[in-house]
């Protein structure tokens, strides 16, 4: 079985929040210098998804990943994993891209891909939580979706997809290819080999740009968004101190109350 | 895709950086293991970096590599509780090519150096780590990693401190809390135009100030402040086994030593950017493993090659020399097809030849001298006592500064033991 997984990169989740900056004029949250991205954790379970699938059918696994050469880092763990092959595509403007316009973009990847039987991505980003680009692939190629699997199989020549639901699992069946998300369910990721590692190292990434994929750059980019982020914030939050000292309790509790009503707080 | 590689390195800090980059260079297939997700991912240190060996490796190096601030005053200040005493060296010497030392951070840097192993034609595994040797007979032939056993002619161990592999190897024991100091750290942020205010710095200079005295409790050890370019590194270094015994945490003293009002104000407005501890081999050649046996090597601090003068911390400069000494090693032993233990032997001797041992040799005493808990508290005490004396006007006759000397060190020791210790500095320092 022939599979395609979208892996995103995402700041490093361990960088403590402290160290992030919020840059309120371009609207823009700003890591930390000199810490290189890593592979979004819902999408390292996908490609355990696609292993487990290799595992047990054979075939070919292809990454695919979103960003510059710098990200070839990404892909690479996912070959350290022990995907086959992995290809990063680049677009200056991906960073100001919705949801939409990215998807447009792998859609466009997968189709010069070509062959597959089953695309894989992970339910969502954990740097923005939005969990779209999945559903909007499925749509974009025609394809069959099921969202949050935690485990897929072949039946009679369809995928079985068994997905979560509150308290309980719906059991599928779609025509291949289709478009599965993966849900955190499916487990730990692997780690990756030895020998995974040094020979994911010496491989090169392909990169392709947007020609390589001929993508129409009037779907891509900021200028395609339909969506404007107008404002992005952290509220303030001021903390304070104040020991209330009398001579009774009771005093002090009526004071605390004083106290708390003028501030607005009860 | 399996295969056997001449060399593997272990551990990317810069010992290994060093040694797989010229061995790399020279045409050796050879594979750098890192553990961390990327070279120097969770590495942290003081942070001055001093510089000659890597200008010979690298020339202009500061122009390339993520270096903070260049070094160009020294500060020590001696405190007290509520009183500190302050001696500053700066030379125009320090702000020119090839300047003395930098301020630099270890997650930017070690892959900085990293990466040149890999243009070299290293393989860098990062997040892989070295699990155990692989043996053959009496002779080290590799190393297990990842579930994998990947075979070498020789490993070079650069694992740091606490070397897995050199215990391995068979090479020394575990290490015991006297042999090494306990560093903690923090990064406070800070503006850039508020470090240059607050320091008397310009541009990209950079201060190295070094603190002992009362925050340590005693304990042998001291503190450092160094600058860069948008934030303090903030740290106390102090011996293991002594906090151990008296049950102090050394996040503790940091603490105390932050609160100090001479310290505050320098860090007053920062915003806590990171947290770190590691340790550091002290204990000098008297904690030396041996330094090879059949197919493997040890460097940097693996093989306790620090230096501490209690004015000065260094390691990074002796990894990297050490490491350049373990890879013309292993380069020799490939071109003679001789990878055993006699082969090897090699090293000591251009290690004897570089400054690694000679300076080790030259401080041999240092570290025992360092144990004395006097210069941690007493010391620092009569210092700012006696500077309090001279500096004190109360409308009364003065004395001689050498009456006052004998008045601060009154009930707190006799000349004979300053005597005493004043001998032991000249043989050690
Ligand atoms: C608080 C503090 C302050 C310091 N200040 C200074 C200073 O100002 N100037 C100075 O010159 N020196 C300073 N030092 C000392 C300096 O940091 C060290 O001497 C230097 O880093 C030693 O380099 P190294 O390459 O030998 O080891 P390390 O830098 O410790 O690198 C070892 C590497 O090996 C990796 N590793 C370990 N085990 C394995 C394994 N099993 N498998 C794979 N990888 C492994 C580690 O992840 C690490 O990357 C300081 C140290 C501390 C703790």
């Amino acid at each position: 079985m022939d599979i395609i997984v979208c892996v995103k990169q995402i700041p490093d989740p361990e960088i403590p929040p402290s160290k992030f900056k919020l840059d309120i004029e371009s609207k823009k949250v700003v890591p930390p210098e000199g810490i290189p991205p890593v592979m979004n954790p819902y999408d390292e379970q996908a490609v355990e998804l696609a292993l487990r699938l290799k595992d047990k059918y054979g075939g070919k696994i292809t990454v695919l990943t979103l960003g510059s050469e710098a990200t070839s880092s990404i892909a690479k763990h996912a070959l350290a994993m022990g995907a086959d092959e992995g290809i990063v595509i680049t677009n200056k403007a991906f960073e100001d891209s919705d949801s939409f316009s990215k998807a447009y973009i792998l859609s466009q990847a997968i189709k010069k891909v070509g062959d597959y039987d089953l695309v894989l991505c992970g339910r969502q980003a954990a740097d923005w939580d939005e969990g779209l680009v999945g559903s909007i692939i499925a749509e974009n190629l025609g394809l069959p979706l099921v969202t949050l699997a935690e485990a897929v199989d072949v039946a009679n020549g369809k995928l079985k997809v068994k997905r979560v639901i509150l308290d309980g699992y719906q059991v599928f069946t779609v025509p291949i290819p289709a478009v599965v998300t993966v849900s955190n369910e499916v487990g730990r990721p692997r780690l990756p080999s030895g020998w995974g590692i040094i020979s994911a190292s010496q491989k090169q990434i392909p990169v392709w740009s947007v020609d390589d994929i001929e993508a129409d750059s009037s779907k891509t980019g900021a200028s395609a968004a339909r969506r404007k982020l107008v404002k992005l914030f952290i509220p303030e939050r001021e903390r304070k101190c104040e020991i209330i000292e009398r001579e009774t309790t009771a005093e002090a509790s009526i004071e605390l109350v004083d106290t708390l009503i003028k501030a607005g707080a009860i | 895709m399996k295969q056997i590689f001449d060399a593997i390195v272990v551990g990317a800090g810069p010992a290994g950086c060093a040694c797989s980059f010229t061995m790399a260079k020279a045409g050796l297939k050879t594979l750098l293991v890192e553990r961390g997700k990327f070279p120097g991912a969770k590495n942290m240190w003081g942070g001055v970096f001093y510089g000659p060996t890597l200008n010979q490796l690298f020339p202009s190096f500061w122009q390339e590599a993520p270096v903070e601030r260049y070094i160009k005053r020294h500060r020590l200040s001696l405190l007290t509780k509520d009183a500190s005493l302050s001696a500053e060296f700066t030379a125009k010497k320090f702000g020119k090519v090839p300047y003395n030392g930098f301020s630099l951070f270890r997650a930017k840097f070690d892959r900085w150096f990293a990466a040149k192993a890999e243009q070299a034609g290293a393989i860098l595994a990062s997040g892989l780590q070295a699990d155990d040797l692989l043996w053959d007979g009496n002779r080290v032939a590799g190393i297990k990693a990842g579930g994998d056993e990947l075979p070498s002619s020789a490993v070079i161990a650069c694992d740091g401190v606490n070397s897995f592999l050199s215990e391995k190897a068979g090479l020394r024991d575990k290490l015991s809390p006297r042999d090494m100091k306990q560093g903690v750290k923090e990064v406070i942020h800070l503006p850039r135009n508020l470090i240059e205010l607050r320091f008397n710095l310009s541009g990209e200079e950079g201060i190295a100030w070094e603190f002992i005295g009362s925050f340590t409790r005693g304990i042998p050890g001291g503190a450092f402040i160094y600058t860069n370019k948008e934030s303090l590194s903030i740290g106390v270094v102090v011996q293991l086994s002594t906090l151990a015994e008296n049950k102090i945490e050394a996040n503790d003293l940091l603490e105390e030593f932050k609160q100090h009002s001479e310290v505050a104000t320098y860090l007053a407005g920062g915003k806590l950017l990171e947290y770190s501890a590691h340790l550091i081999p002290v204990a000098g050649s008297a904690m030396m493993p041996a330094l090879y046996t059949d197919g493997f090597l040890v460097a940097g601090d693996a093989a306790a090659f620090t230096l501490t003068t209690g004015l000065t911390l260094e390691g990074a400069n002796f990894a990297i020399a050490s490491g350049l000494a373990a890879a013309e090693t292993v380069i020799r032993s490939k071109q003679i097809g001789d990878f055993s233990q006699k082969s090897l032997s090699y090293y000591p001797e251009l290690l004897k030849k570089s400054f690694v041992l000679k300076d080790l040799k030259t401080f041999k005493k240092a570290p025992h001298f360092l144990e004395n808990p006097r210069i941690y508290s007493l010391y620092p005490e009569i210092a700012c006592d006696l500077a309090e004396k001279i500096f004190t006007n109360d409308g009364k006759p003065r004395r001689k500064i050498w009456k006052l000397l004998r008045k601060s060190m009154e009930r707190k020791i006799s000349f004979w033991q300053v005597f005493r210790d004043l001998k032991k500095i000249k043989k050690a320092l």
